[in-house]
């Protein structure tokens, strides 16, 4: 009933059978047939080791079908979408004993193999009414489906099988505790350092004869230390978790067959706690308020003495001034940067500012005071050898080069207790009194320094416009018709009276 | 007449004639555009300031009218259109009017009046005709003192134009309807009715300077003199000392007696150059009429320097001499000695 699809084939005959853009026989759904719940289990831990389900969810649907003879299957149907996607499913189901088919609504065809790269078609359909009608080269068969298997329920019915090997894995733990072992656990938490949140929560009673919910702490502990691991893994009443995915975690020293963070069934803002030992999991539709350890301590207090000392009145500690001074200094010169010439010195600066160079006196600027030229330059002012240098210890605060104030307090806290306004620049003298110049009066040495000579504008190329002479270029011009027509010769009398 | 002061293009227009030529200068009038009067007599004020501290010069005169109107019809007698059958005649008749013309304007009376007119005339040997050869691939076309058609010189590269332009003087023009040599006359006659031209443009080829009655006239005077060897001045010293010593020679061989003039003047260019007020010529010289300009300026030199004992003191007389003297000794001066009659 099957035959295999040519090259650039284009008529098929079954319903909902496409060809992709590689030749490819597709319908809008694939499914895989598989004879038992542990082969779908066996598919989903094969897919979900290397991929996510996440975009299979959407169109995933599990069901149970049930063939004329009475044989259940499992079959496994999702959105074919494209034949790469398909591959990767039937390469899977092929692992572990599925069969691959495509189709749309009814009729599916077996999904394409080495034998047939372009797929199969069925050239003649099945008469039926059931849900499914499969066609193999081996079989064609049709199914009835009998109920659904969600994924989610599934994945909590298996049973995780042992693997000691999650016990030394770093990372967080959820350690969920019995009532009466809760608070002794937070103490001990507390006392070791360990830090980590804690909360409470409530299940419904196991039976009709407890009449109170079960509650347990959960302790979300993300360095677990490892001296406590065996405690925790070992103590009856306390049971330790691994996080196995966003909103699921299995129980330490074991693992899901599937792989949980590749199953995205579980809400991140819950938390499920896959037991082991055939134990149901332990469900928390959202998870309670939880708080830090250490907000658990236990507090103590104070029984004896009064609530509280209250002083009985403030006053500043009583001011030690001494005198500023200032003392020779070994330490080395840094960022002298200013100068101060007294005005004796003035002349020679004269006589020097025609040596200077441009680069010094392009970044100097200077203060005429009539105590003197204060000159700063931020590149250093080493190349100005006249009066005497300083040191800018603080922005706007210059003490003498070589000296350093006594007693040796911090540059910030002589600024302030000069209480120098702004915009003053203040130069401590080795007598340490204090000068203050404006800051404003320093004008670029550059614009100081020269005495402009009078100037006169020259006019040379207005000039040398003028005197230019054109050539003098001879144009032929026509001669005309009669060119002697009013050419007479001279009369008789002399017409000037110029003579020499 | 604004063209030879200000200089750019020089369109004569239809002959004017000897009658109409000298009437001109009778004829009162004013120029139609003060803005150009203004510009034409600044620049004769700087062309005339350049030898003379003056500042102002009066308008145009009417013999420097007449000989504008002879020098106009020069020009029009050189139009290549004359250049055909029945027509070489008009360009003759117009050439000889201008001579006659001209032969009428009378020589500078003073040399106020010899600066005005070199003021006017000072570039009239600078005229020249600017003939334009387009060549393209199948033909060429030479014009002659018009502009060639822009259509000719279209895709230059598609059509390989190629266009030559090349100035020439009055005299060097071609085709001529008139006689070179007459009109070589005529140009050296106008020469001759403004002196102070004649002179600063001695070392012209064509026409050859010689002196003329005017230029002696004008060099003979103190004041005068002092102009030409400013303008002299500012000529190659070589090349001046060739034009003057041929004339020279010229002038004493045929007008001995009119002579003075003219060996005073290179009797004085030769104590200026020997003073350092004045170029000297690199090197010996390099004709017989240089050489003889040197011979005789150093002979006239010390003649001059020994006849007028004033003015020197007796260090600069002995240095002058010292310097005076290879030159006076030479060949050269012997045959000046001989010319002028001055004993060894």
């Amino acid at each position: 009933m099957l035959e295999r699809i040519a090259l650039h084939q284009t008529r098929l005959h079954t319903p909902g059978l496409g060809l992709d853009a590689k030749g490819v026989a597709l319908g809008a759904k694939g499914l895989i047939l598989l004879p038992s719940i542990d082969r779908l289990v066996a598919l989903l831990a094969v897919y979900t080791r290397e991929r996510s389900l996440e975009d299979l969810m959407p169109s995933l649907a599990m069901r149970v079908a049930k063939s004329k003879l009475g044989t259940r299957e499992i079959t496994l149907e999702f959105a074919a979408e494209s034949s790469d996607r398909m591959d990767r499913l039937a390469e899977t189901a092929r692992l572990v004993g599925g069969f691959t088919f495509t189709g749309t609504a009814r009729h599916f065809v077996q999904y394409r193999d080495s034998a047939a790269p372009f797929g199969y078609d069925a050239t003649e359909l099945l008469p039926t009414d059931a849900a499914l009608a499969l066609y193999h080269d081996h079989f064609s068969q049709t199914y009835d489906l009998e109920r659904t298997i969600e994924l989610r329920s599934l994945v909590l019915r298996l049973m995780p099988r042992l693997d000691p090997s999650t016990k030394l894995e770093p990372g967080m733990r959820i350690v969920v505790a019995e009532q009466g072992l809760g608070p002794a656990l937070v103490h001990y938490f507390v006392r070791s350092r360990v830090e980590g949140d804690v909360g409470v929560a409530e299940w419904p009673p196991a039976s009709a004869f407890d009449d109170a919910p079960v509650r347990r702490w959960i302790f979300r502990v993300p360095e677990l230390p490892v001296r406590m691991r065996a405690l925790m893994y070992e103590t009856p009443g306390i049971t330790c978790f691994v996080p196995a995915g966003p909103g699921v975690a299995v129980e330490v020293g074991h693992r899901h067959p599937v792989e949980l963070r590749a199953c995205p069934v579980f809400d991140a803002a819950g938390l499920v706690l896959v037991r082991a030992g055939g134990h149901e999991p332990w469900t928390l539709e959202r998870l309670p308020p939880m708080g830090a350890l250490t907000a658990f301590a236990r507090v103590e207090l104070r029984t004896v003495g009064p609530e509280a000392s209250a002083a009985s009145a403030t006053s500043q500690p009583g001011a030690v001034r001494v005198p500023l001074r200032m003392a020779p200094s070994t330490t080395p010169w840094r960022k002298v940067t200013a100068t101060w010439i007294e005005p004796a010195q003035i002349p020679l600066l004269r006589r020097l500012a025609y040596a200077l160079p441009h680069a010094t006196i392009a970044q100097a600027r200077m203060a005429m005071t009539d105590r003197g030229a204060f000159v700063r330059s931020s590149a250093g002012i080493e190349a100005i050898p006249l009066g005497t240098f300083f040191v800018e210890v603080h922005p706007n605060l210059f003490v003498p080069a070589g000296h350093e104030v006594t007693p040796a307090v911090a540059p910030d806290v002589l600024s302030r207790a000069l209480a120098a306004p702004d915009g003053q620049v203040l130069f401590l003298g080795t007598d340490a009194r204090a000068v203050a110049v404006a800051e404003v009066a320093f004008a670029p040495m550059e614009a100081a320094l020269l005495e402009a000579p009078p100037w006169e504008p020259l006019v040379a190329e207005a000039i040398d416009r003028l005197l230019e002479e054109g050539t003098l270029d001879l144009k032929v011009t026509p001669i005309g018709m009669l060119p002697l027509r009013g050419v007479d010769a001279p009369a008789e009398e002399a017409p000037s009276k110029e003579r020499a | 007449m604004t063209p030879l002061v200000l200089g750019g293009a020089v369109r004569p227009g239809h002959a004017i004639g000897a009658r109409v030529a000298l009437d001109l200068g009778r004829l009162e009038g004013s120029w139609l555009d003060p803005e150009l009067e203004a510009r034409v007599q600044a620049a004769r004020v700087r062309r005339a300031r350049r030898w003379a501290p003056i500042d102002a010069l009066g308008a145009a005169t009417p013999a420097e009218w007449t000989l504008a109107a002879s020098l106009h019809d020069l020009f029009q007698a050189a139009n290549p259109a004359f250049d055909a059958g029945l027509r070489r005649s008009a360009a003759a008749r117009i050439l000889e009017l201008a001579r006659e013309t001209i032969e009428r304007v009378p020589t500078p009376a003073d040399v106020s009046q010899a600066l005005s007119r070199h003021t006017w005339f000072a570039r009239i040997l600078d005229i020249a005709r600017t003939d334009t050869t387009v060549s393209w691939w199948i033909g060429s076309h030479t014009y002659l003192g018009v502009d060639p058609p822009r259509r000719l010189q279209a895709w230059p590269e598609l059509r390989r134009v190629s266009v030559a332009a090349a100035p020439h003087a009055l005299l060097e023009l071609a085709p001529l309807a008139v006689d070179r040599s007459r009109l070589s006359d005529a140009m050296a006659l106008l020469l001759t009715r403004t002196p102070l031209t004649e002179l600063a443009t001695c070392t012209r080829e064509a026409p050859a300077f010689t002196f003329s009655q005017a230029a002696l006239a004008l060099v003979s005077t103190r004041t005068g003199r002092t102009l030409a060897l400013r303008a002299l001045a500012g000529l190659p010293p070589a090349e001046v000392d060739a034009a003057l010593g041929r004339a020279t020679r010229d002038l004493l061989a045929t007008r001995r007696a009119e002579g003075a003039p003219a060996v005073t003047l290179l009797a004085e260019r030769t104590l200026a150059q020997v003073a350092g007020h004045a170029a000297r010529p690199q090197g010996s010289a390099r004709g017989p009429a240089e050489a003889f300009a040197r011979g005789l300026g150093a002979v006239a030199a010390v003649s001059l320097l020994e006849a007028s004992r004033e003015g020197w003191t007796p260090d600069e007389r002995q240095r002058l001499l010292v310097a005076l003297e290879p030159g006076a000794r030479s060949d050269d001066a012997r045959e000046a000695r001989a010319l002028l009659g001055v004993p060894a």
